[in-house]
């Protein structure tokens, strides 16, 4: 990385070297809505720097989506362009490296319209074509945070843009001397933490703590992931920035017992506070929350098979977004703070085999932290021998 | 929980009604492309909802990002420059029947200044430009423009960044500020039908212009009507392409020009300014440019196509234009040339022709407008018998 760029210089060059990973001659899509051009500009310039061919921002804006929804006939809701179609397609053709940038600048812009046309408004044929390219690893691509005045305000309860930048400064690494050196040394030590729990030969894990008593099992298919993904044709790239996980694909058959959020959840503009959940052969039988808990229970019933395991992921106290001791409203940062879990839809890449029996398939899927220090995480191994994972936030394996 | 609808400003409302209702007239059902840059978003807005209020069926919005093309031009490939996404030219395709509207104000006027020239010249989608072009010659979709005040367009021509003082002119010069703009403009488009209809009728030969600098014939077509910026699609759709708009045109003859002329203002061209523009033509053709300052720019476009050289539009504007009363130059064309009496050379104006335009309409790539009118400029038409009949003295339009 060049010395002397500018912060939002050095955030970009980071997105694009370590996270999207962009190689020469390669063509550059970004998604971005119209709050976020400084960070989309500066991505453009680091993408060329890196030897794109082409970089082509798409900008959206929720105001445009906005009269839309409040507009257009109900057929045409889930409407999808053709152009814009044709150029998802395209994107995937060429095996493009994608930039998405996300931090809402007007989280509750929607708030007043019905929430049905609200949810009924998603190109479909775009969300089919991405799930193919993303199970043909056909891209590769990053999720980055863009600090923003209505992010900052929902944080702050100021727009206080500096101060989140600050934070995200932080948490994406860009404080140290040298952040790509940096990123490489984390992706490393999260690949080796993967790896020797692959080693383990784990059958479940235990948690245990305030209002949690919990076991997941695991598949003998099982994978556990750092936070490196490689695209079908070789190419490695960092998904999340920022990201602190290892994280696998549970035996969606094989979850018993309770356990207590740690953590607000942010639930389709909601917050859910307080949520305790019970399971009973792998299925949530029991949501309790002090707030919230219907916009949970909405959720579980949008199909069959939404209230089983979907995701087990462990984020110890190192991590950096747990260290601020923030919630930041935003997915992308807070399923990183923490040990979570996730119910419904798995990922089949974190499965030797795919989508195989136990490995759960649903159009939901949402975490919700369950880490912290006073949370105990045990991995019970199918030898009978029980190994500590994390004890007051540090982990506990060494080689 | 109470949620807080958007603010909305009343003038910026009434702006995107009036460019939706009498500018592009975007038809019950139709699809609207609008085509604008991020910072004009309050205005994309407003059209938005301007024109989901006339009964479109969709508008796509497209953003386009005058920085992420600097990044293109300063660092990408040279293939890059004139690649035209495949998507893009889907989109293009898909105007086909239905409205566009675009938006101008640049924001950073000197954006570009720090690039190689030559590059800027270059980057350019040509196939998008050929689609749009070919839509435009078959008068398949009804468009229409307007300009977005923002704090760089209005320090660089207040030299301060005072965007009421912009917003102000840009409300006088589309009648926003009268009682009911949309009948001000259906008055102001029938005067302007007069003007072009007389002319028409002249049924003259050639357009004579003499002023300092100037002495300039420019034959016209016999089969070119003189007409004002009120279009029709082949559907008979009737919109107005430019707003403001103060000018009655035709294409001329593109074979027949001769003499000398010299601009009455500044013409700006990506982005540069090109001072004391003087042309020498013979033949119909650009034979020799001269300027105070940026004659290479100039002759630069004129080698972009070998017919760029030859003119394809003449229009008159006389001393009633709002745009002309601001005495302001805002470096933007869409305004500029609707101050005073300007020529094109490039690309002629298909819709003044009934039927096939034949080899009198010039065919090009560029399409550049530069300034000729002024109080010390007269105008003359010369009708096929030879008589002289006057058309502008001193600013003052004598057929009316």
């Amino acid at each position: 990385m060049a010395a002397g760029l500018a912060r939002i210089d050095r955030y970009a060059e980071l997105i694009v070297q370590v996270g999207a990973n962009v190689q020469p001659g390669q063509l550059v899509e970004v998604i971005a809505r119209i709050e976020h051009v400084d960070v989309a500009r500066a991505v453009a310039r680091a993408a060329y720097r890196a030897g794109a061919s082409y970089v082509d921002v798409g900008y959206s804006d929720q105001h445009v989506r906005r009269a839309m929804i409040k507009n257009v006939s109900e057929d045409l809701l889930s409407w999808t362009p053709p152009w814009l179609l044709e150029r998802v397609k395209h994107f995937g053709n060429v095996n493009a490296a994608i930039v998405a940038l996300t931090g809402d600048a007007e989280p509750e812009l929607l708030a007043d319209l019905p929430g049905e046309l609200v949810g009924k408004a998603r190109m479909k044929e775009i969300g089919e074509e991405l799930t193919r390219q993303t199970n043909e690893g056909l891209n590769n691509w990053v999720v980055a945070g863009v600090p923003n005045k209505g992010w900052a305000a929902q944080l702050f309860g100021e727009p206080d843009v500096d101060a989140l930048w600050d934070l995200v400064e932080f948490c994406v690494r860009l404080d140290e001397d040298d952040p790509v050196a940096a990123w490489r040394a984390h992706v490393r030590k999260l690949g080796a933490r993967a790896d020797r729990l692959n080693d383990m030969q784990i059958d479940s894990l235990r948690y245990r703590g305030p209002g949690t008593d919990l076991t997941v099992g695991l598949l003998p298919e099982s994978r556990w992931q750092g936070c490196e993904s490689v695209t079908a044709n070789g190419i490695p790239y960092v998904a999340n920035m920022p990201t602190e996980e290892v994280f696998t694909t549970p035996d969606a058959r094989r979850t018993e017992g309770f356990v207590r959020s740690t953590q607000p959840l942010v639930l389709n503009g909601q917050i859910v506070k307080g949520l305790e959940v019970r399971f009973e052969n792998g299925r949530i039988v029991d949501v309790r929350a002090d707030v919230g808990a219907d916009a949970i229970r909405g959720e579980l019933a949008v199909d069959e098979r939404a209230p089983y395991l979907g995701e087990v992921s462990l984020v110890d106290g190192e991590s950096r977004i747990g260290q601020t001791g923030r919630v930041f409203f935003e997915t992308l940062y807070d399923e990183n703070a923490s040990c979570h879990l996730a119910y419904g839809s798995a990922y089949a890449e974190a499965v030797e085999g795919g989508v195989i029996d136990g490995v759960n398939v649903s159009a939901v899927h949402t975490d919700f932290m369950i880490g912290g220090p006073r949370v105990e995480v045990d991995a019970v191994l199918r030898d009978g021998g029980v190994v500590p994972l994390l004890r007051e936030n540090i982990w506990q394996p060494t080689h | 929980m109470a949620a807080v609808a958007p603010a909305i400003d009343e003038r910026l409302e009434a702006y995107a009604d009036l460019t939706v209702r009498v500018g592009a007239n975007v038809q019950e059902g139709q699809t609207v492309f609008l085509n604008t840059q991020v910072e004009h978003a309050p205005l994309a807005r407003a059209i938005t909802r301007a024109a989901y209020r006339a009964g479109a069926r969709y508008v796509d919005v497209r953003y386009r990002d005058e920085h992420v093309r600097h990044a293109m031009i300063e660092l990408g490939p040279d293939a890059a420059l004139t690649h035209s996404p495949e998507w893009m030219k889907l989109l293009y395709h898909a105007m086909e029947g239905e409205a566009l509207i675009w938006t101008t104000g640049d924001p950073e006027p000197e954006l570009m200044n720090d690039l190689d020239g030559e590059r800027v010249g270059r980057a350019r989608m040509k196939e998008i430009t050929e689609i749009i072009r070919h839509q435009m010659v078959e008068r398949s979709l009804n468009w229409s423009g307007v300009a977005y005040p923002s704090a760089g367009w209005a320090e660089q021509i207040y030299g301060e960044s005072n965007v009421e003082r912009l917003w102000e002119a840009v409300a006088f010069c589309t009648r926003l500020d009268e009682a009911d703009p949309v009948q001000a403009w259906r008055d102001h488009m029938a005067r302007l039908e007069g003007r072009g209809k007389a002319l028409t009728e002249l049924d003259l030969d050639a357009i004579h212009y003499t002023g300092p600098g100037t002495d300039l014939t420019i034959g016209l077509n016999p089969n070119a009507r003189w007409m004002s910026a009120l279009f029709r699609t082949r559907n008979d759709i009737e919109y107005v392409p430019n707003m403001p708009t103060e000018e009655v045109f035709t294409t001329p003859d593109c074979r027949r020009a001769e003499g000398t002329i010299r601009s009455s203002r500044p013409l700006v061209l990506d982005g540069d300014i090109i001072e004391g523009l003087q042309f020498t033509v013979k033949d119909g053709k650009i034979v020799e440019v001269t300027a105070d300052k940026g004659a290479g720019i100039v002759r630069g476009q004129l080698e972009i196509d070998d017919r760029a050289g030859y003119f394809g539009e003449i229009a008159l504007v006389d001393g009633t234009s709002r745009v002309g009363q601001t005495n302001t130059m805002f470096f933007d064309t869409l305004y500029d040339e609707n101050a005073t009496c300007h020529i094109a050379y490039g690309f002629g104006i298909p819709e003044v022709f009934d039927g096939d335009p034949g080899e009198g309409m010039n065919i090009s790539n560029v399409h550049t407008d530069f300034m000729v009118g002024g109080p010390e400029l007269a105008v003359d038409g010369i009708t096929k018998d030879g008589t002289t009949v006057p058309i502008l003295r001193e600013d003052v339009w004598q057929l009316d």
